[in-house]
């Protein structure tokens, strides 16, 4: 699903934000990227979206080479990843309902598919029955929810979450993994961006650890039964 | 793109001309100037040639009858006869013909299809059309000097050449011309500068929007279209209102010259471009000519500002 060879990120600020990184995901996987502010964690997120190009090296989606895409073809690769942003970026004036078949417009669905995906992807997130409310009337934990809808419209291969648990209580944040693990069951591989660590010691899996743009610790721990606040 | 989502893109461009209405309004009114000035422009310049056209083509004077009412019939009749005699010995000229008062009435109202023998008839004092000669200039170059003899036979009140008409044309034209061309430049520069940063504040308050249709999959193509179709659109209600004035102005006008004219109209040399045979070129061009600017408009705030 994802492969990255050597990859080095050196922005114009003279930041290198990631450095060597040699990367492997599998296609089905759920994989937690940890590590301090500025580690690199949003950078790596933003290589796999082909929003930024590594400075040397490769960055390999779906066995699409990112560097060589241009164009248009960054916008159907774009419809085969779903991304959740901290900041939820979702169209305040508009409902939940319209935000999701916005996702699924732009992919230049038909009308039909989109009477279709929206309910069912809400319903997948429990906002269904909020799907007539504008955004900027729900919270932060359902805002959230409506974005992950949103990033599953399109059915991608790839969900890629940046901070999810930013806003949330400890509650919800525990909730909302589980919704990712359960669309991970169900074939979508997922990376999840965090800095709670007492969340993926509960959760377990495939852990990889960035700092100061290098990955120190890539390895697959057991979860645990109980969780700390 | 399907169908259903191009039409959710277009509507979504025009519903941004009335969110943004002020800027839109702007956008409007500077291109309804532009397009205006045009349009009149070229009817002005079509008409000019044509009536040059005619002129050229009949090069005929209109020589008029002094109207005596103190002389007897006999008097009148041997005025006449001296000024043909006059008109055909000068070398300068052909095609002597005279027309009466009577002949006048009836060649007006084949003009006017009909209509001007009513107006004729209740004329105080019996028919008022002139009586005159026409003649041709053989060699335009002594115009002048022809018609300054002409004018001296006794009995003529008054000479008509149209060529001064047509060398005044000319030069009204061509004076025009040049300024019109001048203004037109800055006119258009100005609509499209205005018409970029209309389009510039819709991109802007549709920037979240944007970044977001980005990371969702959009291709540079679903994103300017709105904005493609907003830009035009302006254009085209423009383009519209200019036709609709052009047309008014047009036939305001050209019921002055006709009246003013008659007597020029029937000689023919006055034959405007009816309305009816341009009113459909001209709206046509009117709107084209105002979604192009619209569309260049556009094409500089979303190359600017989208960074697609
Ligand atoms: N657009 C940019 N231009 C220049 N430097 C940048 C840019 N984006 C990030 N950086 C720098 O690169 C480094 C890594 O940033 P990144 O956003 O990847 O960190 P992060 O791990 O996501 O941090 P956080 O947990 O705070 O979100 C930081 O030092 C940051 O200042
Ligand atoms: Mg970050």
């Amino acid at each position: 699903m994802v492969d990255m060879k050597n990859v080095n990120v050196h922005y114009s600020s003279g930041v290198d934000a990631l450095v060597d990184i040699d990367l492997h995901i599998n296609d089905g996987e759920f994989v937690f990227i940890v590590g301090e502010s500025g580690a690199g964690k949003s950078t790596l997120m933003k290589l796999m979206l082909r929003e930024i190009v590594p400075s040397t090296g490769r960055v390999f989606v779906n066995g699409r080479n990112l560097s060589a895409l241009k164009g248009n073809k960054i916008a159907m690769f774009r419809r085969t990843i779903g991304v959740v942003f901290q900041e939820f970026r979702l169209i305040q004036d508009y409902t939940v309902y319209e935000n999701v078949a916005f996702a699924l417009r732009v992919a230049d669905s038909s009308n039909k598919t989109i009477r279709q995906r929206v309910p069912y992807v809400l319903n997948l997130v429990e906002m269904g029955p909020k799907a007539k409310h504008k955004v900027r009337e729900l919270s932060g934990g359902e805002q959230q929810r409506v974005a992950i809808a949103r990033a599953l419209a399109n059915d991608p291969g790839l969900l890629i979450v940046d901070e999810p648990t930013g806003n949330l209580d400890p509650k919800h944040s525990y909730e909302l993994v589980g919704l990712l693990k359960e669309i991970n069951r169900c074939g979508t591989t997922v990376v999840m961006i965090t800095h709670e660590h007492n969340l993926v010691r509960y959760f377990g899996g495939r852990i990889i650890n960035l700092d100061k743009g290098s990955i120190t610790f890539d390895e697959t721990i057991g979860g645990s039964d109980y969780y700390e606040e | 793109m399907r169908n259903n989502n191009v039409s959710y893109l277009v509507k979504k461009g025009i519903s941004s001309v009335w969110k943004n209405i002020v800027m839109s309004i702007a956008s409007f009114s500077i291109l309804l100037v532009s397009l205006l000035q045009v349009s009149i422009t070229v009817m002005f310049i079509l008409n000019a040639n044509i009536i040059m056209g005619n002129i050229e083509d009949t090069n005929q004077i209109a020589v008029f009858v002094k109207d005596d009412e103190n002389e007897t019939d006999e008097q009148h009749e041997k005025k006449v006869a001296h000024i043909r005699d006059v008109l055909m010995a000068n070398e300068n000229l052909t095609d002597v013909k005279y027309i009466s008062k009577e002949e006048a009435a009836e060649k007006w109202n084949e003009n006017m299809d009909g209509e001007a023998s009513d107006l004729l008839s209740m004329v105080p004092g019996g028919n008022p059309m002139p009586e005159t000669f026409t003649v041709r200039v053989t060699d335009v170059k002594n115009i002048r000097f022809t018609v300054s003899a002409i004018q001296s036979i006794e009995g003529v009140e008054q000479v008509n050449a149209p060529y001064d008409f047509a060398n005044a044309l000319v030069n009204i034209r061509n004076a025009f011309s040049l300024i019109i061309v001048a203004m037109l430049v800055v006119l258009i520069l100005v609509s499209i500068i205005v018409i970029s940063n209309t389009i510039r504040t819709s991109v802007f308050a549709r920037r979240n929007e944007i970044t977001i249709m980005k990371y969702v999959g959009a291709t540079n193509g679903f994103i300017k279209l709105p904005f493609f179709v907003e830009g035009c659109f302006v254009g085209i209600l423009a383009g519209t209102a200019s036709w609709g004035l052009t047309c008014f102005v047009y036939n305001s006008v050209s019921s002055l010259f006709g009246d003013n004219l008659a007597v020029w109209q029937m000689f023919g040399f006055f034959n405007l471009i009816p309305i009816e045979t341009i009113r459909l070129p001209l709206l046509l061009a009117n709107c084209v000519v105002g979604a192009l600017l619209g569309a260049v408009g556009t094409m500089i705030s979303t190359n600017k500002y989208l960074k697609v």
